[in-house]
């Protein structure tokens, strides 16, 4: 697979225009490129602009200045069935809010998305479940699980696609240390299975998470 | 793909829709119902009729005052007469000639009463005329003037004036039989001719004394010296009396004809009334019944929006989100085209049992048209709707 690149120019979301970036490794930047099959974590506190950042690059959001371009294309040009090819072969998405259907049970969630890209066997599914001790809960419906549950749900649908950077929001928010190592192995496991790039956001300093490269926004 | 239907039926328009689809079915079936029953009574008018004789219709200048005064002309023009002709329904046209010199009768005969009487001829091509005799010709070696005279002149004769004068009643054989002289007058004195004349059959078309064509042409050269007038009256061949143009037409021209004659296109004129009328009300609660539709589909697609705005995050493109609702759509459409071709079937069914008792022939079929025309409005209805569920779910999408 060839690989892909992520780059920005002097990008810069417009709700952060008036507010002090001093410091970010990102924004202050006149141009950042992101190379595939290296994980990139970036550390922030709220508000600086994590989840932005990510749903810029996802193309949810287009109220910024600069350029951002997937190779060499400029993303403010693909048409939106573009954007549903690049989200489904492409780009996959841990939502901080999840995006999980509540009426429907926690496989039928991971598998609305497997069933577009045929991308896991239901085997695969169970075991990553297990792994991550939710493979008890699998046939409950999303709106009872816990918040934790629910983002290891997000997160296995969220594996169950080719792509070539996966974007991970502050997606162990509510997960225990120990859950949230292992849910961090299967994702580098799967990256690195796929030979693609990572870019992770989070709260804290990541302990115990390996990574190429650490970014501060 | 089964998940996507499963998130995207789920909200519950459902009233919305079924109001929606039954109110669409009451349309279509008044609708399919109305052009049904006036398919089969215009048949009905046109089975009326003898199909392999097309009608004549006579039609003459209504009488006002302003011709009473001889200030307006009675006749047709050429100019009137060629615009007859050019109208769709006009198959041949013929003015009616008339004698342009005095004519008088009187009989010659023992058994009858003697019988003097001033009169006018007038003639038409034979091919207007529905009575067939091998007597109606004219040969001035022979010097017999055949003549028609209409069925209504018989029965005032037999039925009204015979009985009241006490006079004995004659059947048509008898009279054909009479023998009366015919005195064709020139100008000058003593410039005239007697001729033997011979009532040879009765005419129940043409309310005039008819004496061939060839006869009053021949004449009016020998004889003629009144001033050539315009023609009074003029003979129609139409394809179709049923035609409702032929009543406006007259109408708007200020002519006049046996109105009776034109019966069937009346009544043709008010079944294409009442039909319209159904259409209105038909269309009236089908475009409310897609309004309804619209604004059902429209509900359900707002109501789930933050559900298509996800789907459209895990990399749905609006197309696919739109199928659901299409779907949808599509089975909805499917359900009012049968539906309603069946109860109208039914009721074809019910009138036509029912129309038997009054000898009425109403096809118990549906007409070829109605599955043309439900399946050209469902289209239409279905295309509108589905331009408006992929414009509305692309607004949410990106």
């Amino acid at each position: 697979m060839p690989s892909m690149t992520i780059r920005f120019e002097k990008l810069i979301p417009i709700p952060l225009v008036e507010q002090d970036t001093g410091g970010s490794d990102i924004w202050e930047s006149d141009a950042v490129l992101f190379e595939q099959a290296k994980k990139y974590i970036i550390q922030a506190p709220s508000g600086k602009g994590k989840t932005s950042l990510l749903s810029v690059i996802y193309g949810i959001r287009n109220d910024y200045h600069g350029e951002v371009y997937l190779d060499a294309t400029d993303i403010s040009t693909l048409s939106s069935r573009e954007w549903s090819r690049l989200r489904k072969e492409k780009l996959s998405f841990i939502f901080q809010g999840l995006e999980l259907f509540d009426d429907l049970t926690a496989l039928e969630n991971i598998q609305l998305k497997n069933s577009i890209t045929g991308h896991k066997s239901l085997h695969a599914i169970m075991e990553m479940a297990n792994l991550m001790g939710i493979g008890d809960f699998l046939h409950r419906k999303a709106g009872i699980l816990s918040f934790g549950q629910q983002q290891r749900v997000a997160i296995i649908r969220a594996l169950c696609q080719p792509f070539s950077y996966l974007l991970a929001d502050e997606c162990f928010s509510h997960i225990d240390r120990e859950n949230s190592l292992i849910a961090y192995r299967l994702i580098s496991r799967e990256c690195d299975m796929q030979g693609a790039g990572l870019l992770l956001t989070s709260l804290h300093e990541p302990e115990l998470m390996e990574a190429d490269v650490q970014l501060k926004l | 793909m089964k998940y996507l239907y499963r998130i995207l039926w789920q909200d519950h328009s459902r009233a919305h829709l079924i109001w929606a689809f039954l109110g669409t079915l009451a349309g279509f079936v008044l609708l399919l119902a109305g052009i049904q029953f006036y398919l089969d009574f215009k048949s009905i008018l046109q089975v009326n009729r003898d199909l392999l004789d097309p009608e004549y219709i006579v039609i003459n200048k209504q009488v006002n005052i302003g011709q009473t005064l001889g200030l307006a002309r009675p006749g047709f023009s050429d100019h009137e007469i060629s615009e007859i002709a050019a109208q769709p329904f006009t198959g041949k046209v013929a003015p009616f000639i008339s004698n342009e010199f005095p004519i008088s009768a009187y009989t010659e005969n023992e058994q009858f009463p003697d019988f003097y009487t001033e009169l006018f001829f007038e003639a038409i091509p034979d091919e207007y005329i529905d009575v067939k005799s091998d007597q109606w010709k004219w040969d001035p070696e022979e010097g017999v003037i055949p003549v028609i005279i209409p069925q209504d002149y018989l029965n005032l004769y037999n039925f009204g004036f015979a009985q009241s004068q006490g006079l004995p009643q004659i059947p048509k054989g008898i009279i054909s039989m009479i023998n009366f002289r015919i005195r064709l007058r020139g100008q000058g004195r003593g410039n005239f001719d007697d001729y033997r004349g011979k009532i040879v059959g009765f005419s129940n078309r043409i309310n005039s004394i008819l004496v061939p064509h060839d006869f009053l042409r021949w004449a009016n050269d020998k004889y003629g010296y009144f001033t050539k007038a315009a023609p009074s009256r003029v003979i129609i061949e139409t394809r179709d009396p049923t035609d409702p143009e032929i009543i406006n037409f007259i109408e708007e021209k200020g002519y006049d004809t046996i109105r009776e004659k034109l019966k069937s296109s009346r009544l043709n004129i008010l079944l294409k009334l009442i039909l319209s009328f159904l259409v209105v009300i038909a269309g009236i609660i089908i475009g409310l019944a897609f309004m309804v539709f619209l604004l059902s589909l429209q509900l359900m697609i707002s109501r789930s929006s933050p559900k298509i705005r996800r789907l459209n995050k895990l990399g749905f493109h609006y197309r696919e989100i739109s199928r659901p609702y299409i779907v949808l759509l599509l089975i909805l459409m499917i359900g009012v085209t049968a539906l309603s071709l069946l109860v109208t079937g039914v009721l074809a069914r019910h009138f036509s049992g029912m129309a038997e008792d009054w000898n009425l022939e109403l096809s118990s079929r549906l007409h070829g048209m109605l599955y043309g025309t439900s399946l050209g409005l469902i289209t239409l209805i279905f295309v509108a709707n589905m331009v408006a569920i992929l414009v509305s779910t692309r607004k949410l999408c990106k």
